[in-house]
């Protein structure tokens, strides 16, 4: 049987996941809430985007999906979008809201 | 779920020739700008053929294109018909320029480039009405899609019927229906429009949360009502309704000035680029002109309507439109070339596909151009007036380089 993969692996592999336009990754923008992963490695991310109107969205979907994917042993994936807790940018780690200069 | 998907998304060869020809009219209006004087007049016919070579070859030009990628984002469903777009340029452009012509040289060609320019206003007008029935939550927002496209239909039928009467004589009283054509397409169109895309655009490239949209609610419902007043004033050919029409407008822009500080207040991102420095130049100048415009009215000041309608015009509509065609083109670009190689190749960020010290001289030369060559109208400086146009000429230079830059970036 396939060792468990941890929460921390997937957020590990999301961070491989750059948005282009602000230039940071998604783990540390603050947008990934959850790894939700079951006894059979099956993986439901669930995640938000910094904007409704985001024309990237299918492409960070898939995107997230494929680097998730890449953890061995992992099964099925799914990511779902929510909109609650609205994302803003005191989720964001420490260095991307100096650099954004929101500190 | 909220969807804006790359199947929503037109193709970048649909949506490039907007920009680039978009860019082509908007230098060669501003290479022809210091030809004019600061004693120029509403009613001068060359001024007009200028206006309308800027402001269809340019201004709209570019709206339609970024309205070809916004509609989807905004409205939430798939275009009726993305395949419109592909007649709208070609009609538009060639609308354009035989109106140039027919304005300076030879008026029998305004009503041909008038009904190209109608037809291609049409076809987007077409789109647009059929992508909206496809919507099944009628928010604020589609409402004013709805409006503003009615503004339009009515502001390019009064302007053909106009361009009927200059070039074959049809008896229309052009200086009643010029302030109707002019208020309904740059107020009840271009302005609205720019409202509403402005409020998906800034909190976006801001990373703006949580702010009261109070300020943008109302002032849409008083803009549309202030645009259709105005209409009325001139069926009714009512003054006092037409001061309160102006009035209603400038309440609006006002109330929209207010949405904006407070989306500015709240921005996460706080880099000062190109696109922020341009929003800056773009809103000062909204809120230069709406100073202006109330002293114009009362007053009766014909130096300071026009001043007031050079900052609206090729300060905020020109710094808003550069501004973002700063971000918009990198990132269609970046979606048409370098999404597939995700994770297979090192790709660019968006901040890498952008000429930067083009784009600097662009905004510089282009934000001194309009203070100084509005200094000159409002103050009736020839001189002031021609320098400034000079410095838009170059800034214009730039902004053409940038644009094929930005388009180039990447080709293989």
């Amino acid at each position: 049987m396939a060792e468990k993969i941890t929460k921390e692996q997937v957020f590990e592999a999301i961070r491989k996941v750059v948005d282009p336009e602000v230039g940071f990754n998604l783990v540390e923008m603050g947008l990934i809430y959850d790894a939700i992963i079951d006894d059979d490695n099956n993986i439901k991310v669930v995640m938000t985007l910094s904007t409704r109107g985001c024309p990237l969205h299918q492409l960070l979907t898939q995107w997230v999906k494929d680097a998730v994917k890449e953890i061995p042993g992992a099964g099925d994936v799914e990511v779902e979008i929510v909109w609650e807790p609205e994302w803003n940018i005191s989720m964001a780690e420490e260095h991307v809201k100096k650099a954004l200069g929101a500190i | 779920m909220f969807q804006v998907s790359k199947e929503f998304a037109p193709p970048f060869s649909l949506i490039s020739p907007f920009f680039k020809i978009g860019a082509l009219f908007y230098l060669v209006s501003m290479l022809l700008l210091p030809f004019f004087g600061a004693d120029s007049t509403y009613y001068d016919i060359t001024v007009a053929g200028w206006a309308h070579l800027f402001l269809l070859g340019f201004v709209m030009m570019i709206i339609f294109g970024t309205m070809a990628q916004l509609v989807p984002v905004v409205l939430e469903v798939g275009h009726f018909s993305v395949d419109f777009y592909y007649l709208i340029w070609p009609l538009l452009a060639t609308g354009t320029a035989l109106m140039g012509i027919g304005f300076v040289f030879s008026p029998s060609f305004l009503p041909y480039g008038g009904l190209m320019v109608l037809v291609s206003m049409l076809i987007f007008l077409a789109d647009t009405i059929l992508t909206l029935r496809k919507v099944e939550r009628v928010s604020l927002t589609v409402a004013t899609i709805g409006a503003t496209n009615g503004f339009l239909l009515l502001g390019i039928v009064v302007g053909f019927a106009m361009s009927l009467t200059i070039g074959a004589g049809v008896g229309v009283d052009i200086q009643k229906w010029l302030g109707v054509h002019v208020v309904l397409v740059l107020g009840g169109f271009v302005t609205l429009t720019i409202v509403g895309m402005s409020m998906v655009l800034l909190p976006m490239f801001g990373l703006s949360h949580g702010f009261d949209e109070k300020p943008v609610n109302m002032a849409f419902r008083i803009m549309c009502a202030g645009v259709a007043l105005y209409f009325v004033a001139a069926v009714l050919d009512s003054e006092s309704l037409r001061f309160l029409s102006l009035l209603s407008i400038f309440a609006g822009l006002g109330l929209y000035l207010w949405q904006i500080w407070l989306i500015y207040r709240t921005r996460a991102r706080k880099e000062s680029d190109i696109w922020f420095k341009s929003m800056v130049v773009g809103y000062g100048s909204l809120a230069f002109a709406l100073i202006l415009a109330p002293i114009a009215l009362i007053g009766r000041l014909e130096s300071v309507s026009l001043a007031s309608a050079w900052f609206l015009v090729m300060g905020f509509f020109t710094f808003l439109i550069n501004g973002h065609l700063f971000k918009i083109i990198p990132f269609l670009v970046w979606f048409e070339r370098y999404s597939p190689l995700v994770g297979k190749e090192k790709v660019p960020m968006l901040a890498d596909m952008i000429p930067q010290k083009p784009g600097d001289f662009q905004f510089w030369f282009s934000a001194a151009g309009v203070m100084v060559a509005g200094m000159g109208l409002l103050f009736g400086s020839d001189i002031f007036f021609k320098a400034g146009a000079a410095f838009m000429a170059l800034g214009a230079v730039f902004m053409f380089y940038c644009v094929i830059w930005m388009m180039n970036f990447g080709r293989r």
